[in-house]
């Protein structure tokens, strides 16, 4: 195992930011003393979902009779009894009109059902919601609600659902079309100029986030308000979703986020459930609880993926790129509250950080009766990636140079960069890439993992059959439309911290408290990050997109230093000097004047603020502030993957990887680098492990993290990863986002690395790689002696 | 819950005497209680966390008379007679303790979910580790083979639990 790199630690009197400080949430997590959402459960009654067991079926009748007379039940409720004002969640993201202008994209109304009274549209879909006294005799209780189904045909395959003839699957819309979008710019080619053109067909498979803890709410209700605890990314869009379905007025919902167990994506999303259990919480006066099991997450919550792409890549003798075409679809199942950010994102990432002339991209995304999905880390940019990486290595096999050098006469250099792309991003801002050298990614990556490592590795396995693959990437990041940082001198002279990206595993309390400690000028030990709750800050937006270092990090940074600017005010004006003569210290504030010296402290301070104070007149120091980037800030890499294919059995391991990528100013190297490294683990998970199957009738097979693996300690190898920091100028910490960059580029180079095993006799065009044709090729390559 | 319920099979109750962190644990529980659950729900043992109640995930891990086992997959009453462990159990124990400094040290959690249980299975791995064997990277991955993280990659995991096996007199490995 490779040592780890030298910690960068912070030292008197220097900036916290670009330090890897500890992190604050360690102690408490490690101790077991996390607050996750299971964890505030005691003294609430159980809420417990009874789901739909077809894909596609009309409800014909829902008794409840028995069920209401089990022992222990309080109440069986369908979408009937739930007091709404609107029975579906509305769309999360809507593009802005210069890109749908400029793009052609169109996506229809979603109306999913909260709880569905007349059809049901995915197995795993909430149709009854139960009350019980524990979960135990709810469970009991569900097998007792009788529904009668009469099924439909399930739809499963986006090509069938989106033919003309296709009967629409949500009965309000003419067809199954989810979404569209269309980019074509750049000059017809020549056809004397091209060398090779290559056509291929690329799948990635539907898998997701998946996240150690399940989705939970819990919601208790005081007077006219209701608190809701929910394992979510983004608190104030919940809010929204509840206001919006329930008539309810924003005042009158409070959502708090407690530690949550990862998100991923999958959690940037609101659910049926965080609208149901307040409303029953309101209806019948107890506190409710729900905690989602396993298997109820493995068909309920969110999935991602799920694309077919069509590409046809030319390039001239040199192996430049000409011209490229795409035509993807994209199976968002029975609906997908993110459609417009995922269709958008697959075709703006299609470009890739390369000088492409020509291009002509089609995508469409169909309603099937699969689970709902989400945006899944990288959401669109890994399938981007996969089908323009892939089509790049096949055009490098064709023209006989290696993939790293055909990439290496198409990546965008220090000459090319800032690079604008002929189109607008999703806010309607004409695309720049606003890089540094991206050449110089690719061959970082390749000083730490040369293709030579192949020799060394094939000695060290004799039992498998060794690549090396290449993969490169380009990631939009720290998009709008803003988010909320709060600021505020607490009465004993410390600072709280709280913003709307609520965090995940992110760290969010160590980084943000760097931000504002710098901010301030202060020790970092007098600033504390409260976990995001819509209490502390009235509008917020969310952790996901990797925005929230971009976002709520500068949102931070400047309510941070609008309070040291307030404060120096005030310190003047009780001691009784010059603003100009006041200096902030670690501590506070102190001033001198040759002959004099005078200091006072954040706490003397907080008390002249404080009722009887000499500046209570003045209120609080109380700061918040919206911070609004003016587009997105972008961040490229390169990944290298060495992979052994065991020549009996066809199973890969990935066997060293690396990461060289062009990111900002890093806030804390360390949760950089660990958001890299766990995006390149759930990388692997996508290309190598993970799927969501279904059965021909639509009926969920991977139910079970038995059936759906997870990547464990021995699937995912040492990653080397080497920043090269480029800060933009975007926003006020020059920083990038970073929390999906792991990610895209690992199905891509895994599938590289593969083929490079097997010498070309295999072509991987799908991901999770199957392992069949791989083991066929392997047993070749051993009967042949090579 | 009506006077009928109460009478229910369901709701049934069995005496329970077991210890639980040291400490003598004396109820009756409902026969199919999971031990999960009786931690949590009954003792208010939160550290324990249920990812997939099925046996795969490994962060209900604790330990029955020494030995890591799944909590979600005992029932409470197979406890009976036994001594439980969980993390908070571990609070004071030396080898934890130094695992927890690691794990902290080297990034080796993020969310933090899984990591009660990651702690349990490596405080055995090498409080009962035999010491002609090598502690080493290979044997480190295998041992926390069933215990899921799914934010580290496992990277920091791995390099705190080889760290903390690391004798702590002299610095080396059980490898040396």
């Amino acid at each position: 195992m490779s040592a780890p790199p030298p910690r960068v630690t912070h030292g008197p009197g220097e900036p916290y930011v670009g330090t890897s400080v500890p992190r604050v949430e360690d102690q408490r997590l490690l101790d077991g003393r996390g607050r996750f959402l299971a964890d505030l459960a005691a003294g609430a009654l159980s809420v417990v979902f009874l789901r739909s067991t077809e894909a596609h079926a009309v409800i014909e009748s829902i008794d409840t009779t028995r069920a209401t007379d089990m022992p222990g039940v309080v109440g069986v409720y369908t979408g009937n009894d739930l007091p709404l004002a609107r029975d579906y969640i509305g769309s999360l993201h809507t593009p802005d009109p210069g890109f749908v202008a400029a793009t052609g994209f169109r996506m229809p109304e979603q109306r999913l059902a909260i709880l569905p009274v007349d059809r049901v549209h995915y197995v795993g879909q909430p149709v009854v919601a139960l009350v019980a006294s524990d979960r135990y005799l709810g469970e009991d209780a569900l097998e007792a609600v009788d529904i009668t189904y009469r099924p439909l045909p399930a739809v499963l395959d986006p090509s069938a659902s989106l033919a003309p003839d296709a009967a629409p699957i949500h009965p309000h819309l003419p067809d199954n079309e989810a979404g569209r979008i269309e980019v074509e710019f750049g000059d017809d080619v020549a056809a004397d100029a091209v060398a090779v053109t290559v056509e291929g067909t690329y799948r990635i498979g539907r898998h997701g986030a998946v996240p150690l803890e399940g989705r939970g709410v819990l919601a208790r209700v005081d007077g006219q308000r209701v608190s809701v605890w929910t394992s979510t990314q983004i608190p104030h869009l919940v809010r929204q979703g509840i206001c919006e379905a329930t008539g309810w007025s924003v005042d009158a919902v409070r959502v708090v986020v407690p530690d949550v167990g990862g998100g991923f994506g999958t959690k940037a999303n609101v659910y049926a459930e965080e609208v149901v259990v307040p409303v029953l919480a309101r209806l019948t006066g107890h506190d409710l609880v729900w905690v989602e099991d396993r298997q109820e997450h493995l068909v309920g919550s969110a999935q991602g993926r799920d694309q077919v792409h069509r590409t046809r890549l030319s390039v001239d003798r040199e192996g430049r790129v000409l011209r490229w075409e795409d035509d993807f679809l994209l199976d968002i199942g029975a609906g997908g509250l993110w459609v417009a950010g995922v269709v958008a994102n697959t075709a703006i990432h299609l470009l890739g950080p390369y000088r492409i002339p020509r291009v002509r991209l089609r995508g469409r995304a169909a309603f099937t009766n699969k689970t709902i999905t989400a945006q899944y880390r990288g959401a669109g940019r890994p399938e981007a990636c996969f089908a323009l990486e892939r089509s790049l290595d096949d055009a490098a096999g064709r023209l006989g140079i290696t993939p790293v050098e055909i990439r290496r006469r198409n990546l965008l250099t220090a000459a090319d960069l800032p690079y604008a792309q002929p189109l607008p991003y999703r806010d309607g801002v004409p695309i720049v890439y606003d890089g540094g050298d991206y050449l110089r990614c690719l061959d970082s990556v390749l000083e730490l993992l040369p293709a030579e490592t192949v020799e060394r590795l094939a000695a060290e396995h004799p039992d498998l059959t060794i690549g090396h693959g290449v993969g490169c990437y380009i990631e939009a990041t720290g998009r709008g439309s803003f988010e909320s940082g709060r600021v505020r001198l607490t009465s004993t002279g410390g600072f709280e911290v709280a913003s709307g990206a609520a965090s995940a595993g992110q760290a969010h309390e160590t980084v943000f408290a760097q931000v504002a400690a710098d901010g301030l000028g202060c020790s970092l030990e007098l600033v504390t990050v409260r976990r995001s709750d819509t209490d502390l800050v009235r509008h917020g937006v969310g952790t996901f997109a990797s925005r929230s270092a971009v976002l709520a990090g500068s949102a931070i940074r400047r309510a941070a230093e609008q309070l040291l600017d307030q404060a120096t005010g005030r310190a003047a004006q009780l001691l009784g000097v010059s603003p100009d003569l006041v200096k902030s210290t670690a501590s506070g504030f102190a001033a001198a004047d040759g002959s004099s010296e005078w200091e006072i402290s954040w706490a003397d301070l907080a008390t002249a603020c404080a009722p009887g104070g000499a500046q209570e007149q003045l209120g609080p120091l109380d700061v918040v502030e919206y911070f609004h980037p003016e587009t997105v800030t972008w961040t490229m890499g390169a990944h290298a993957a060495v992979v052994g294919v065991h020549r009996g059995t066809g199973a890969v391991s990935v066997l060293s990887y690396a990461v060289a990528h062009e990111g900002g100013v890093e806030i804390n190297p360390q949760v950089v680098e660990g958001q890299v490294i766990g995006g390149v683990a759930q990388g692997i998970g996508g290309a190598l492990l993970e799927q969501f199957r279904y059965s021909p009738t639509g009926q969920p097979t991977s139910t079970t993290l038995a059936e759906y693996l997870l990547p464990g300690t021995c699937d995912v190898p040492d990653v080397q990863v080497r920043h090269l920091g480029v800060a933009t100028p975007c926003n006020p910490l020059g920083v990038r986002g970073a929390g999906e960059s792991g990610t895209i580029a690992v199905s891509a180079t895994v599938a590289g690395a593969v083929e490079d095993a097997l010498h070309g006799l295999v072509r991987v065009s799908e991901t999770p790689i199957r392992t069949g044709p791989l083991r066929a090729a392997a047993e070749q390559i051993r009967r042949e002696g090579q | 819950m009506t006077v009928e319920d109460a009478f229910s099979p369901l709701a049934q109750r069995v005496p329970l005497a077991t210890t639980v962190n040291g400490r003598p644990v004396t109820l009756a529980v409902p026969a199919r209680l999971t031990l999960a659950d009786l931690l949590r729900d009954e003792l208010h043992l939160t550290g324990t966390h249920l990812g997939c109640e099925h046996g795969v995930c490994g962060a209900c891990t604790v330990l029955v008379d020494g030995r890591s086992v799944r909590s979600c997959l005992l029932f409470a009453v197979q406890v009976e007679g036994r001594s439980v462990v969980t993390v908070e159990g571990l609070q004071d124990h030396p080898t934890t303790g130094r695992i927890k400094c690691a794990m902290a040290r080297h990034h080796g959690l993020q969310c933090g979910f899984c990591t009660p249980g990651m702690l349990v299975t490596a405080t055995e791995l090498i409080d009962r580790h035999p010491p002609e064997k090598p502690l080493d990277e290979a044997c480190v991955r295998e041992t926390m083979s069933g215990n899921i993280c799914r934010c580290t990659g496992y990277q920091g995991i791995v390099r705190a639990v080889l760290e903390a096996a690391a004798d702590p007199a002299t610095g080396t490995t059980h490898e040396g």
